[in-house]
């Protein structure tokens, strides 16, 4: 599906051009463009969930944009990553960084069942059964209403003080918030890049690119796609525990097929199989969701209207399209 | 568990099949578009609560359920052509995941239209007077309007079917799912069939929608509750097998209507679980051809 | 039977009695046969004979309905498809079969790559040693090399079915499987490619499948000949050639 973006990301042979060079060295790019946003952002609540949401988009997109699996069930890899989080703090009162661990790992594990039965399926099965999956995982959350609060969302993930190497920073303060929360989605990117220029990463792409040649040269397909699906739970967790964070509250919503819808035009909207497309298209959405509900209620006709003509015009998305015009 | 006579399971296990001539008619026109057109309408659950929506529009405006049972599907079937015409069309030939992401889109706009027009909140449905009460099946008391729902579902299928069988369109039909190329080599105008299909789909949902309003009340986000379910009788039928639609969608009605008797805090998941099962055991589904999944 | 002494009794694969049926339709019926180690082996037959699935079977894209395949002596009738490489078996695809968007080089890196490692997700692939210098000998073996930079979807028929038959030696497999590699090719490219099979041919057991029987005759140690699913002939080249049975079918064909 991902036509031009990743021909370009394999481009960075040894030539010495400008943008190759950028591409190279994509991840501190990125780094720095998150450090500076909220001095161009004036609502910092809003950039630090632009952060987050673009960091469950990056997750979807290692699996969608990279792989090629089109899922439709990304809320329960979100939402389990909140949960997880959120219970480790609330039942068990445990220190917010463990939490942190907890949730990405919670987010790894659910890939980890969904994707065991998902990937035994392909192409559009795939998005039916991710998304049947997540719808049950929705349900079994809700009646768990000990641990989950159940319709109510889970309440009272109050952490005030993040202290690390008893330096102790405000969490209730905007901005240092937004920068506690923009180091782990820099170590995210990081690691995403290393993932993307390992041996794993090009099997990605040949499984993507060609699954039949990719079996016969040797690549187990489904396990590939299974561990990337884990792969990319793990950053939807993370994602999902630094909302948890964020909002003090998990809100059943969170699992809800809504958010799995979301995540899917955030991808599309800023180009998928991009490297920093999900941040692009994250943004997009959420600055929409925000102006236009300042108007009218009905904010989704026009997500939904600009989505469509993504869909129907610019299959390349937002920075995709960018990315195109810079390269020719 | 004494109080549950044979007879209590036997009136259940009808209702789960009224409640999955519900999920059939649904998934029938999904397992049609999508044998044809290869095309997975994720706009289908949309076109259902259209179609709950335009019957309701019918009785505001003082016309009678019978008459919405005629209009519904000529409606919301319009405007599925219209859908296929100037929004999916252009979509042929550039991957097959493109269709599904418009459709996604479309739902989005069918239903925040359908907010603005009719409110937020849910309405309820009355049933027709015509259909009130229980009749004695026999095994004991059931609702007439059920017993309505299950005659209309085999009424639909029985159309459909001599539809499909006795008329030539339903012959290129049935040949192009088999294999579009040789429609195409026959010489026919494959587009107007794909059109004729996904008006026919849609349609079919939008009865779906109208039949299910009277059991569960109507609101905007009805469409995509019904979604994940018929994907999951999709899936555990087989996709694009109209049997499998059928028979699957009368399971999953039946284990949602026996885990709600017998555990009813399960009755959300257990459809999911069947599906889980059939995904390990036969993963194409009981009349899924095993090509298309892999 | 004498299974066991395949590995050293010159036989590098075998099929007992297998057959494939498809749905009701019966593509292979009951075939046995043993393909010599080191020699140049064609499959042949007019269409519709079954070639194609025999290749399949034999290449473990799909398991037979019934009977077994045995390759230097170890049943592989179940193995999935992916094991193949990792046990020197290579195929090429019928339909040409490349990594579309990837350059010419990275194609036969990533099939290099399988051997070594497939599922490290730290350490820099560009870090790999000697992938890179290996892929270009191979482009070289196969006369591709200088399309190396350039992405393989750009690349002539006749160079993406050399770059396939690149990465297919990537493994530096034992035993080579082609599936038409002659399909869609100009004579020029043809013979070519004929050069090239026989060129390989002298360090591995190649089998091949093949439509038009004049090409392999010249070429081919051993030949089969496929009729209606069944085997009809096996035997050498000037055998096949003499064989009434194989003039009506498939030369008698073309005659009327």
């Amino acid at each position: 599906m991902s036509d031009v973006p990743q021909t370009i990301a394999d481009a960075s042979d040894r030539s010495n051009s400008l943008f190759d060079m950028a591409v190279r060295h994509r991840a501190i790019l990125a780094s720095v463009f998150l450090l500076m946003f909220p001095l161009i952002m004036p609502f910092k609540a809003l950039a630090a969930n632009i952060l987050i949401y673009g960091l469950y988009a990056l997750g979807f997109n290692l699996l969608f944009g990279f792989l090629g699996l089109l899922s439709f069930g990304h809320a329960a890899l979100f939402g389990t990553g909140a949960y997880f989080c959120g219970i480790a703090i609330v039942h068990f009162g445990l220190p917010w960084y463990v939490a942190i661990l907890i949730g990405t790992l919670g987010g790894a594990g659910m890939a980890a069942i969904i994707g065991v039965l998902a990937v035994r399926t392909r192409g559009i099965y795939f998005a039916m059964v991710t998304m049947a999956l997540a719808q049950c995982v929705y349900y079994l959350f809700y009646q768990a209403e000990g641990w989950t609060g159940g319709e109510n969302g889970l309440r009272g993930i109050n952490v005030r003080v993040i202290d690390i190497f008893g330096l102790k920073f405000d969490f209730l303060d905007p901005l240092t918030r937004y920068y506690v929360i923009a180091a782990f989605v820099i170590l995210a990117l990081f690691v995403l890049s290393r993932i993307l220029a390992s041996p794993f990463g090009a099997v990605i792409e040949a499984v993507r690119e060609n699954e039949a040649r990719a079996r016969a040269s040797g690549y187990n397909v489904m396990l590939t796609r299974l561990l990337t699906f884990i792969l990319s739970g793990a950053f939807c967790g993370l994602a999902g525990a630094l909302a948890a964070l964020h909002l003090s509250i998990v809100p059943i919503e969170m699992l809800h097929y809504e958010t799995s819808g979301m995540v899917v035009m955030m991808a599309l909207l800023g180009g998928m199989g991009t490297f920093f497309g999900p941040f692009v298209g994250a943004a997009v959405f959420m600055l929409l969701e925000n102006l236009v509900s300042l108007w009218t209620v009905h904010w989704q006709l026009i997500v939904g209207a600009v989505f469509v003509a993504c869909v129907l015009f610019f299959p390349a998305g937002i920075w995709g399209t960018i990315l195109r015009r810079i390269h020719k | 568990m004494a109080g549950l006579s044979l007879d209590l399971i036997a009136v259940q296990l009808f209702a789960g099949l009224a409640l999955g001539a519900i999920y059939v008619l649904f998934a029938i026109g999904l397992s049609l578009i999508f044998g044809m057109l290869t095309v997975v309408n994720f706009a289908h659950g949309a076109f259902f609560m259209v179609g709950a929506y335009v019957g309701l529009f019918v009785l505001m405006m003082g016309g009678n359920f019978w008459l919405a049972l005629v209009v519904v599907p000529l409606v919301v079937g319009v405007i599925g052509l219209i859908v296929e015409r100037f929004l999916v069309r252009p979509l042929y030939g550039r991957g097959i995941d493109y269709p599904l992401l418009l459709t996604f889109g479309l739902s989005y706009i069918m239903v925040e239209l359908i907010r603005i027009a009719f409110g937020t909140t849910g309405y309820p449905f009355d049933t027709p007077e015509l259909l009130q009460g229980a009749v004695d099946i026999g095994i004991g008391y059931f609702p007439l309007y059920r017993l309505f729902v299950l005659g209309a579902a085999a009424v639909v299928l029985l159309v459909l079917w001599l539809f499909l069988e006795k008329t030539s369109y339903g012959l290129i039909i049935r040949a192009g799912a088999r294999d579009p190329q040789i429609v195409r080599v026959l010489g026919v105008d494959v587009s107007r069939v794909w059109l004729v299909v996904f008006g026919v789909g849609t349609g079919i949902a939008g009865l779906a929608g109208v039949l299910a309003a009277p059991l569960q009340g109507v609101i905007p986000e009805m469409g995509s509750t019904i979604l994940a379910e018929a994907f999951v009788v999709t899936v555990v039928g087989g996709m694009g097998s109209i049997g499998g639609a059928v028979i699957a969608g009368l399971l999953v009605g039946v284990v949602v209507s026996m885990t709600s008797l017998f555990a009813p805090e399960m009755a959300k998941v257990s459809i999911f679980a069947l599906m889980a099962i059939v995904l390990l055991v036969r993963p194409q589904g009981f009349f899924g051809r095993a090509g298309l999944m892999s | 039977m004498n299974s066991q002494s395949d590995a050293d009794n010159g036989v590098i694969l075998r099929t007992h009695d297998v057959s494939k049926t498809f749905g009701k339709f019966r593509a292979l019926k009951n075939i046995s046969a043993s393909f010599p180690r080191g020699a140049i082996t064609s499959i042949i037959g007019p269409n519709g004979a079954g070639k194609s699935t025999y290749f399949n079977l034999l290449s473990g894209a799909f398991p037979p309905s019934s009977g077994r395949v045995e390759f230097e002596g170890r049943d592989v009738t179940n193995v999935p498809q992916h094991k193949f490489a990792h046990m020197g078996v290579a195929k090429s695809f019928q339909i040409t079969n490349v990594f579309p968007l990837l350059s010419t080089r990275e194609n036969v890196r990533v099939a290099l790559q399988a051997l070594v490692s497939c599922y490290d997700i730290w350490r820099p692939r560009a870090k790999l040693p000697g992938l890179a210098e290996k892929a270009d000998a191979l482009l070289m073996q196969v006369g591709i090399w200088h399309c190396r930079d350039r992405v393989a979807k750009t690349l002539a028929h006749g160079e993406q079915r050399a770059l396939e038959i690149g990465m297919a030696l990537a493994s530096d497999p034992r035993l080579l499987l082609l599936d038409e590699p002659t399909a869609g090719m100009s004579p020029e490219e043809t013979r070519v490619m004929m050069d090239l099979i026989v060129k390989l041919a002298r360090e591995r057991t190649v089998i091949l499948v093949e439509h038009k029987m004049k090409l392999v005759m010249g070429i081919s140690d051993r030949v089969l000949v496929l009729h209606h699913g069944e085997l009809l002939v096996d035997g050498t080249p000037s055998e096949v050639r003499q064989d009434q049975q194989v003039k009506r079918v498939y030369l008698g064909q073309r005659e009327h």
